[in-house]
């Protein structure tokens, strides 16, 4: 009797994973978001032309609904959907830009950290856990108080304290896998330290990064707001949505909601984003999740 | 998924904390703000930054106004003054600690008489306390902030204590009295003398060294303000019950006042805040006595007024600037062309400026005396807002004027001396933070700017004076370009509007170092002249020179306060606050 071996079509992980994120409703929805935020940004100022580096101060506080100006203007005169459009530009550019050097940075650290272990190990993250101590937004304002803010500087601030969290994740993936089989045979076989976290290491802790990148990149434009709220963001013309917030906050009492509400609305739509497509990739890096 | 919920629910919290929370704040205030009568009778809640200097003689770098404030609550200078024009040269006769001088010698001599005065502990004050005071800052004339060389004491011929009551002060010249007595007497603060200096040692100067630097030393020291007995002996209405650095003042009325304004109310608690919002959402929400309605929430007026507060304007004896540093090794060679100053001046729209940002609480500054309170009108000013003639400005000196873009020199020879080919019209602003009008004004020049290719690259800081001091010539650590510290007023005169501290050649506020010799011989006859035309021609040439650029000059605050607390009005407009006149309904 000849067993014939149950025939199973192959479907490439990136397909099964592609699935599973698929059947997370609130990662779609998160996407979708993003998407819709994004486009907004980047492709709206293509099709809604608007004057956003000279003041009008003849048109300020024009109230939403205002002919040329949906959403009304600000207190010098920008057209705040316009606003609305580049402060998202640059909310995104900083927040991804710095989630991405945060998790790069992170994720080199504490692959070498936990690969190489013993007094490397041991030193690497005592330097984590001091930078940890420092509350992180005290350090970004200190920061940005002394240095003249702009995109590349936030970029710069917020990646240099945000990789602390994926050192962290990182290292404890890679104590895990620096003991497994085929880690250890590559050893032995001559391979080097650097091959070894290069090729097998980062590699399989790489569903850990992305996930934790995506919740790098909501926390980093959340601190984008918190720094343009605190006034330490990037001076005008140049906007983002959380100078916005800050620039509204004056005329809240003024009755003046749509200095206020929009960049509001879109800084939470944009976090929820994030966190949502995060939670989306970890189901699908999640292999017992995946059909067999 | 319930990790993804955890992590939704901290991201809504922390967007809503920078969103939607205002709106919470707005609700919560409506329901407070019914209290908007005190109750604490005897007390009255102020808004007003944290002072942090102490010792009544000023010192550089602590001359803002709420150390004149404080300093004013604890120790009374010699003379007070009032701008009403009811008074002998402005002498509030209420206030002041000496009787009017008497003036002979052809106006060279002034003799002063002190009135029944004593210190809080029950000590009389006596022209040993001035002759201690005149010691401190003769020996200490570099570390003194209002001196000036050739100015007060460097003016004084002869300095002469009669009795316990009298002195008389001979000056090197026969000087405008009405301008000796305001802007040079007025500087002139009775210390004690029984109590900083027990060994007397100040009579010498090496001894007037050694105690002046104790006193200063300790000026510094805030935590220790409310504790160090120095400063337990005071002159003023009021002592000093708690101070906590950085934060709450507590002022208590000081029973062994010896003043005809004594307290009416026991304490006075101010109240700093980080910014404008802030310090608004208390306002609205109930919690101070005394406040002020920024600039984009004027709007409000009624619905303060409808909670129990007045509304007033505080308009200021002032001028406000946009401060250029001649001694720039980069740019200072640009400030000194005029016809630059000139064309810069014309990009900067005062009245629209005051009109949409300041909502009509500011007026234009036109040159160096103030205009009246309450004018909004820049008819009179030289350099009127025209982008167009400050284009052609630039084209007929030799630059290459690019609209949003870069304009550069490109014939050094007509650009002026020290220009050089290519040199591009860049320049970084220091301004202050925490006051939102402040940001969109600078918004607004930077945009008029960029429409004629000058870069202006805005930097806020939370203060911007001490960022920004004077600099020696060729100084290549002197790095900043123009600085702005006029959200409230850029400098507000004593009562005589002259310019010697302020325009002068080496004046010790002239922090970009503008040096004109016709200046310098304008300014000086406005001190020596008892004729208005001095002050006038000193006037309108700095007003064509330009020295610094004018700008909207806002009211210092428009005061909030609670209808029942009586005697805030009238607002001085030399920017003291006399908190011993206040009392509840």
């Amino acid at each position: 009797m000849t067993v014939v071996e149950e025939e199973h079509p192959t479907v490439p992980l990136w397909r099964q994973g592609l699935r599973v994120f698929a059947e997370n409703r609130l990662a779609l929805v998160g996407a979708g978001m993003f998407v819709l935020l994004a486009a907004l940004s980047f492709l709206g100022p293509l099709f809604y032309h608007t004057d956003q580096v000279h003041t009008d101060l003849t048109a300020v506080n024009l109230p939403a609904g205002s002919p040329g100006h949906p959403l009304g203007t600000d207190g010098v005169g920008y057209d705040q959907l316009g606003r609305l459009m580049l402060g998202g530009q640059t909310s995104i550019i900083v927040g991804l830009a710095a989630g991405v050097l945060a998790t790069a940075v992170g994720t080199i650290w504490g692959a070498v950290a936990g690969f190489a272990g013993g007094w490397v190990d041991s030193a690497m993250m005592r330097v984590v856990d001091a930078m940890m101590s420092i509350p992180a937004l005290f350090l970004f304002m200190l920061l940005a108080a002394i240095v003249t803010p702009s995109v590349p500087m936030l970029i710069f601030i917020i990646g240099a304290f945000a990789w602390l969290g994926p050192a962290r994740l990182v290292r404890g993936e890679a104590l895990s896998l620096r003991s497994r089989e085929y880690v250890q045979a590559m050893r032995a076989m001559g391979g080097t330290g650097g091959r070894a976290v290069r090729s097998h290491i980062v590699p399989n802790a790489i569903g850990t990064v992305i996930v934790n990148a995506t919740f790098q990149i909501a926390d980093a434009i959340l601190y984008v707001a918190y720094l343009s709220f605190l006034g330490l963001g990037v001076p005008p013309p140049a906007a983002n949505w959380g100078g916005m917030l800050s620039d509204g906050l004056a005329d809240t009492y003024s009755g003046h909601w749509w200095l206020l509400y929009p960049p509001g609305i879109a800084i939470i739509l944009i976090v929820l984003a994030f966190n949502f497509i995060g939670d989306g990739l970890r189901d699908a890096f999640e292999v017992r999740l995946r059909r067999r | 998924m319930k990790s993804s919920f955890l992590r939704a629910a901290v991201a809504i919290g922390s967007a809503i904390t920078l969103g939607a929370g205002l709106a919470a704040c707005t609700g919560s205030s409506n329901e407070s703000a019914g209290g908007a009568t005190s109750s604490n009778k005897d007390t009255a809640t102020v808004a007003l930054r944290t002072p942090n200097w102490i010792l009544p003689i000023s010192a550089p770098g602590f001359t803002q106004g709420e150390n004149a404030i404080f300093g004013q609550a604890l120790y009374r200078s010699l003379y007070s003054y009032r701008l009403d024009g009811t008074a002998e040269y402005n002498i509030d006769s209420r206030r002041s600690m000496a009787e009017a001088p008497v003036v002979s010698n052809g106006g060279k001599t002034l003799t002063i008489t002190l009135k029944d005065n004593k210190w809080s502990d029950g000590q009389p004050v006596t022209t040993k306390d001035i002759q201690f005071w005149y010691d401190l800052v003769t020996a200490n004339k570099d570390k003194w902030a209002s001196y000036r060389k050739g100015g007060f004491p460097d003016n004084i011929a002869d300095w002469t204590v009669k009795d316990d009551k009298t002195f008389s002060l001979t000056t090197t010249k026969a000087y405008n009295t009405a301008w000796f007595v305001d802007n040079q007497l007025n500087r002139i603060t009775p210390v004690p003398q029984h109590a900083w200096d027990k060994d007397n040692q100040a009579s010498k100067p090496e001894g007037a060294k050694k105690v002046f630097d104790t006193l200063t030393t300790a000026a510094k020291d805030t935590k220790t303000y409310d504790s160090n007995p120095l400063w337990q002996v005071n002159s003023g209405p009021w002592k000093l019950a708690k101070y906590v650095p950085n934060g709450e003042v507590t002022l208590a009325a000081q029973s062994t006042y010896s003043g005809e304004d004594k307290a009416k109310l026991a304490k006075i608690v101010l109240r700093p805040f980080t910014g404008d919002d802030a310090e608004f959402n208390v306002l609205r929400a109930g919690d101070l006595d005394y406040g002020y309605v920024p600039a984009a929430n004027v709007s409000q007026k009624s619905y303060l007024e409808s909670k129990g507060y007045k509304v007033s304007p505080w308009y200021g004896w002032s001028i406000t600037y946009l401060q250029l540093n001649y001694n720039n090794p980069k740019t200072g060679t640009l400030f000194k062309q005029p016809y630059l100053r000139q064309a810069m001046q014309m990009l900067i729209d005062q009245p629209t400026i005051n009109k949409a940002i300041w909502s009509d609480t500011a007026a234009p500054t036109c040159g160096p005396v103030p205009q009246k309170p309450g004018v909004t009108d820049a008819s009179g000013c030289v350099y009127k807002f025209d982008p167009a003639a400050a284009k052609q400005l630039l084209e007929t000196h030799g630059w290459k004027v690019t609209p949003d873009g870069q304009t550069t020199c490109t014939t050094p020879a007509q650009c002026g001396t020290g220009v050089t080919a290519g040199q591009p019209l860049t320049f970084t602003v220091t301004s202050q933070t925490g006051f939102a009008a402040t940001t969109k004004m600078f918004a607004e020049i930077k945009s008029q700017m960029a429409k004629l290719g000058i870069t202006l690259n805005i930097k806020e800081v939370p203060d911007s004076v001490a960022v920004t001091p004077a600099c020696k010539p060729a100084d290549a650590t002197c790095s900043w370009d123009m600085s702005f510290f006029g959200s409230q007023g850029s400098w507000y005169y004593p009562a005589f509007a002259s310019g010697e501290r302020l325009f002068a050649t080496d004046a010790p506020v002239n922090l970009g170092s503008y040096s004109n010799p016709e200046a310098d011989k304008l300014i000086e006859a406005t001190q020596f002249s008892a004729d208005d035309k001095a002050l006038t021609a000193y006037n309108d040439f700095l007003a064509k020179d330009l020295p610094v650029l004018w700008m909207p000059n806002p009211v210092y605050q428009v005061s909030s306060y609670r209808s029942g607390l009586q005697g805030v009005e009238p607002q001085d407009p030399m920017n003291y606050m006399y908190f011993q006149d206040w009392s509840w309904k």
